[in-house]
């Protein structure tokens, strides 16, 4: 009845073939890979434009073929658009935004972490973070114009509420995910209060914090575009508002494309970073 | 010497009724001495040990380890728990130091007296894998090396093995009693296995719930007698081991059969 049976003997044999493999079914995508479909969508969307454009479908002035938008690119990149060089539009843009992350980021997370760590902070900041909060940027812009003026600073002082709010609730969100036998083991390290929040809390919060960041990035663009669309004279959303009037199709697509390609950037940059420093995120 | 007296700990639920989670509660643990906690669970088990960790403060009674009065956490008392708290951003040995870099030790020899406790635990080759690399019975042996590295009075631990598998569970009640005896630490240890229990420990109390009182103390010598003779297996085939056991058992039944006739 009870036998102890050598199987070793036989996968030896089995090991000279290439074994057959299997995987469970998984349920949704999973981890299948969706690049190669991606790229497919992409090309085919740009054969979809081009054949609609060649066909004349829709008039050229409202649809430029992917021929026309790249020349026009060359054109913009050469010789500028609207009174001012491509350069110095994306450099505008540039400077507006990565400024007011610096400060929307070294104010946000902060707060945030004060206000997951203490109750008058989190009962203080908590009414006006709330009631702007869910505010579109823009509903106040006027306000930030009739207070600030038209230059710069109203721009930035927008973006800098706009990306504010998310980076704030996010450290936050990080603190409070502190499980709190890790707060005990560390207190019974002997860490102080100083040592807790630098070695145990901050890091705990981190990966709550870059994903902060990246919503207030994909924020931070949407707004600053708006914005220089309705106020101002230098960056990519102004140039692309100066086309349209024009009915400059062509330029408007330049635009965007220039716009899609920044918010990219950034984004894989976040990425990049969350790589870097939370590489145990989703492993444990 | 550690030493419980009368400690008493109720809660408040959340539905307002109070909850006497500990009721006059005393306990010693003496040098080198090995207690275990026995009892189902809600029987206070965990309260106990958080109290002696200075976690939670008593209603009544104290607890005083070497005749000062515990009142807050402190490095003096080594936690291990159930759920590993290690921190995934660091690699075993910096884990292992992290009490060593709290009391402000240089970085050298925080590494010097971590890398000699990962070899006592048999994790000298993990050094630099990080958490998330390690089996569950990996992290809690890593938990253990951190647990000791401040050279505490005593090790209290939460259940420490319970979410292991059984083989690898065994394994680690062999690597503990090994530690135990090369360090002469005191230790307190929670378990609702009664197998376990009747392993390790030179004192076994047996607990009831509400109130969370003593309702059993048991002196023993199989982790001596392991100790000796290395074999786990015989030890607890033996007669003398099962019949306790068989009879501990009918202790917590009973205890659980009188409460729930009660209510
Ligand atoms: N923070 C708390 N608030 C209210 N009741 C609690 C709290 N912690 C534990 N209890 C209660 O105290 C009793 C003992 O709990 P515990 O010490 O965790 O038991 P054990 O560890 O033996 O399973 C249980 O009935 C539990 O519900
Ligand atoms: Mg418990």
């Amino acid at each position: 009845m009870s036998e102890v049976l050598h199987a070793a003997a036989v996968s030896a044999d089995a090991s000279r073939i290439a074994p057959k493999t299997v995987r469970m079914k998984s349920f949704g995508v999973g981890s299948k890979p969706t690049l190669l479909i991606s790229l497919a969508t992409a090309a085919a969307l740009i054969a979809l434009w081009w054949g609609i454009t060649e066909l004349a479908v829709v008039p050229r002035l409202f649809l430029p073929t992917p021929g026309e938008v790249l020349t026009q690119f060359n054109i913009v990149l050469r010789e500028g658009y609207a009174g001012a060089f491509l350069g110095e539009h994306l450099s505008a843009s540039l400077f507006r935004i990565v400024l007011a992350a610096v400060i929307a980021i070294s104010l946000g997370i902060p707060l945030g972490l004060l206000m997951g760590l203490n109750r008058w902070a989190k009962g203080i900041l908590d009414t006006p973070i709330e009631f702007y909060w869910p505010l579109p940027p823009l509903s106040y812009l006027p306000l930030m114009i009739i207070w600030l003026g038209i230059g710069e600073t109203s721009k930035i002082t927008l973006l800098v509420l706009a990306m504010f709010a998310p980076i704030c609730l996010s450290a936050q969100a990080g603190v409070r995910s502190l499980p709190i036998e890790r707060v005990n083991a560390a207190r019974s390290l002997g860490a102080s209060r100083f040592r807790l929040f630098l070695n145990i809390v901050l890091p705990t919060a981190l990966p709550e914090i870059l994903t902060g960041i990246r919503i207030a990035l994909g924020v931070g663009w949407s707004t600053l575009v708006a914005a220089e669309l309705i106020a101002s004279n230098r960056g990519i959303g102004y140039m692309i508002m100066s086309a349209s009037q024009f009915l400059a199709t062509d330029v408007v697509f330049v635009g965007i494309a220039i716009i899609a390609a920044c918010a990219f950037a950034f984004g894989a940059a976040v990425r990049l970073f969350e790589r870097a420093l939370v590489p145990w995120k989703g492993k444990s | 010497m550690l030493k419980v007296d009368h400690a008493s700990v109720h809660f408040e639920a959340d539905d307002g009724r109070i909850v006497h989670a500990l009721d006059r509660v005393s306990l010693d643990i003496p040098d080198n001495g090995f207690v275990v906690a026995l009892g189902a669970s809600g029987c206070g088990k965990s309260t106990l040990l958080n109290a002696i960790a200075g976690f939670l403060p008593l209603s009544d009674g104290v607890i005083t380890l070497n005749g000062k009065s515990v009142v807050g956490p402190g490095a003096d008392r080594g936690v291990v728990f159930q759920k590993d708290t290690l921190l995934p951003w660091k690699n075993v040995i910096d884990n292992v130091a992290l009490g060593l870099k709290f009391a402000g030790i240089p970085k050298l020899e925080q590494h010097r007296r971590s890398a000699e406790l990962l070899k006592l635990v048999g994790l000298a080759d993990f050094a630099n894998a990080f958490p998330y690399e390690l089996s569950g019975g990996m992290r809690q042996r890593v938990g253990i090396a951190r647990a000791l590295a401040t050279e505490p009075d005593i090790l209290l631990m939460d259940e420490p093995f319970g979410a292991l598998d059984s083989l690898t569970r065994e394994q680690m009640q062999e690597l503990l009693v090994s530690v135990w005896k090369k360090t002469g630490k005191r230790v307190f240890f929670i378990t609702h296995s009664v197998e376990e229990a009747l392993f390790l420990g030179t004192q076994v109390i047996v607990m009831s719930p509400r109130p969370g009182r003593i309702v059993a103390r048991f002196d023993l010598d199989f982790v001596n007698r392991f100790a000796e003779s290395n074999d786990a297996r015989e030890i607890k085939a033996s007669p003398e081991f099962t019949n306790l056991r068989e009879e501990i058992r009918a202790l917590l039944h009973g205890a659980h059969d009188i409460r729930s006739a009660a209510e």
